[in-house]
């Protein structure tokens, strides 16, 4: 039944193993000096992957709902209790919100303050889970002909997730809040205290380069300063943990199972001039995303925020948590 | 059909390990490394054709996918395909425990490799909880994925017990 089998190590298959070895030897090279080719290319091949990655992660993503399903049921008495309990302190923050609200808008006007443009934004689905020894990212299915350029800051329900990095025709890489190369200014605790969360692969993100004699405390909440003149000012990104002179972010959002995400389209000279828009987009800091190839987008694109949602997201929508981080 | 029985069998293992499964952050180095044991299996099954070509590109594909460096898990796959091609087929009187063994002493150092080559590419030591972690995991998945694989190859858990059990029945 079996054939002896011997490998036969021949001058040519020699070579060819050779040959193998040096060039993923130089493709790794090429890769670390970030050549354009190599980046150009692997735009060009994850965008052609991408219809077979979206299909391929249909069950992964639905077997994880009924899993999630599934516990929730398990857990359902205990969280009716505390929902209950939550929805109390809610209603009890809605009166104190509308009662600040009032407030802010009457000093608004006393000081004739211009009203911040609101932010556009587009949901999409994560198809792709790419977190290995180098990298903590995720493929989405939104890109250029939604809209999405690169350096984008992509939130969910809970908060921020990352930023995109690369950016394809149908698809892009958001880098995630957890990875080594991540760097988000933020703002930290009530005194506002000016610090960088840096990712490092693992779960919580490393909190430094906070000023000298901080008051920081555990359960302080981290939300981006925009002094980076990337992301937005404000975004929620989580709690401080950890003991003092050892403090870290445990982030809101759980990067380990994201399913529906929104890009936001904050457009800012430093961003303009990384990536620059394409020929026709209206500019800096303008709500409305470059829109050229997609007519539903491109309708979308001067249709109010939940429009914008209901053409461009693939999912179909957004979860009111990541409508109401998106418009904060 | 069954001559890219190896190679498809491979590339959907890629495409799992790009698949959004909700895995915790500590576990996110199984999956690839499944890939380079499939390709180590596929190369000592008898009879199974799977050039060291076609492991490496299979390999691009998982960089690709993962956004990682282009040229890391190709790199990884060629050697599992080179250690696995050079070990002797489990049908010429290696067995099953032997190949167990040398995937074992393959992964640790792929591992440490895999370890190095990470901080040497970012200059700091990176965490290498997770790498230790999926290296063991996939050396208990190792005889599920071998089974796996030949049950795929021959419907049945392989060609002859005795040729992957020495003294078997």
């Amino acid at each position: 039944m079996f054939r002896r089998h011997r490998p036969s190590w021949s001058a040519p298959v020699e070579l060819l193993s050779f040959g193998l070895y040096f060039l993923c030897a130089v493709l790794l090279v090429l890769s670390r000096i970030g050549h354009g080719v190599i980046a150009d290319t692997r735009d060009g091949l994850v965008d052609l992957t991408a219809p077979l990655l979206e299909v391929a992660s249909v069950p992964a993503i639905e077997a994880r709902r009924v899993i999630d399903r599934a516990q929730l049921y398990m857990s359902s008495f205990d969280e009716v209790d505390r929902l209950k309990k939550e929805n109390e302190e809610l209603k009890q923050w809605e009166w104190r919100t509308k009662l600040l609200e009032r407030k802010v808008a009457h000093l608004r006007a006393l000081l004739n303050a211009v009203e911040e443009p609101g932010l556009q934004f587009a949901t999409g689905r994560v198809i792709a889970d790419a977190r290995g020894p180098f990298v903590r990212s995720a493929l989405i299915n939104l890109g250029r002909q939604d809209g999405l350029r690169i350096g984008y800051a992509v939130i969910n329900g809970d908060g921020l997730v990352g930023r995109t990095v690369d950016a394809g025709d149908s698809v892009a890489r958001v880098l995630l809040l957890n990875d080594l190369n991540s760097r988000i200014p933020v703002l930290v605790g009530p005194a506002s205290a000016r610090g960088l969360a840096l990712g490092d692969n693992s779960t919580e993100l490393q909190l430094d380069f906070l000023p000298d004699g901080a008051a920081l405390y555990a359960g302080d909440e981290v939300y981006t300063s925009g002094s980076d003149g990337m992301l937005p000012r404000g975004l929620r990104v989580g709690v401080v943990s950890g003991t003092p002179g050892a403090f870290k972010v445990r982030p809101y959002a759980e990067l380990n199972s994201l399913d529906a995400v929104s890009v936001l389209f904050f457009d800012t000279p430093a961003l303009t001039r990384a990536d620059p828009p394409i020929a026709g987009s209206s500019g800096a800091l303008s709500a409305a995303p470059n829109v050229k190839t997609n007519p539903a987008t491109a309708s979308a694109a001067v249709l109010p925020v939940a429009a914008v949602v209901k053409h461009v997201g693939a999912a179909g929508g957004i979860s009111p948590g990541g409508q109401a981080q998106a418009e904060r | 059909m069954t001559k890219f029985l190896p190679a498809l069998s491979v590339l959907f293992a890629v495409v799992a390990t790009a698949v959004p499964w909700g895995l915790p952050a500590d576990a996110t180095f199984i999956l690839p490394l499944v890939v380079v044991m499939m390709v180590f299996c596929w190369r000592a099954i008898p009879g199974a054709a799977l050039p060291p070509a076609a492991a490496a590109g299979l390999g691009l594909l998982a960089d690709l996918m993962s956004g990682g460096p282009l040229g890391y898990w190709a790199l990884m796959s060629l050697i599992g395909a080179t250690v696995g091609g050079r070990s002797g087929s489990l049908g010429e009187g290696r067995d099953f425990v032997t190949h167990w063994l040398i995937w074992i002493a393959l992964v640790c150092v792929l591992g440490c490799f895999g370890w190095l080559l990470a901080s040497l590419y970012y200059f700091r030591w990176i965490d290498w909880w997770p790498i230790a972690f999926g290296a063991m995991t996939s050396m208990a998945l190792f005889p599920v994925v071998l089974y796996g694989l030949l049950w795929i190859r021959h419907g049945r858990f392989g060609p002859e017990r005795s040729a992957i059990f020495r003294g078997g029945a």
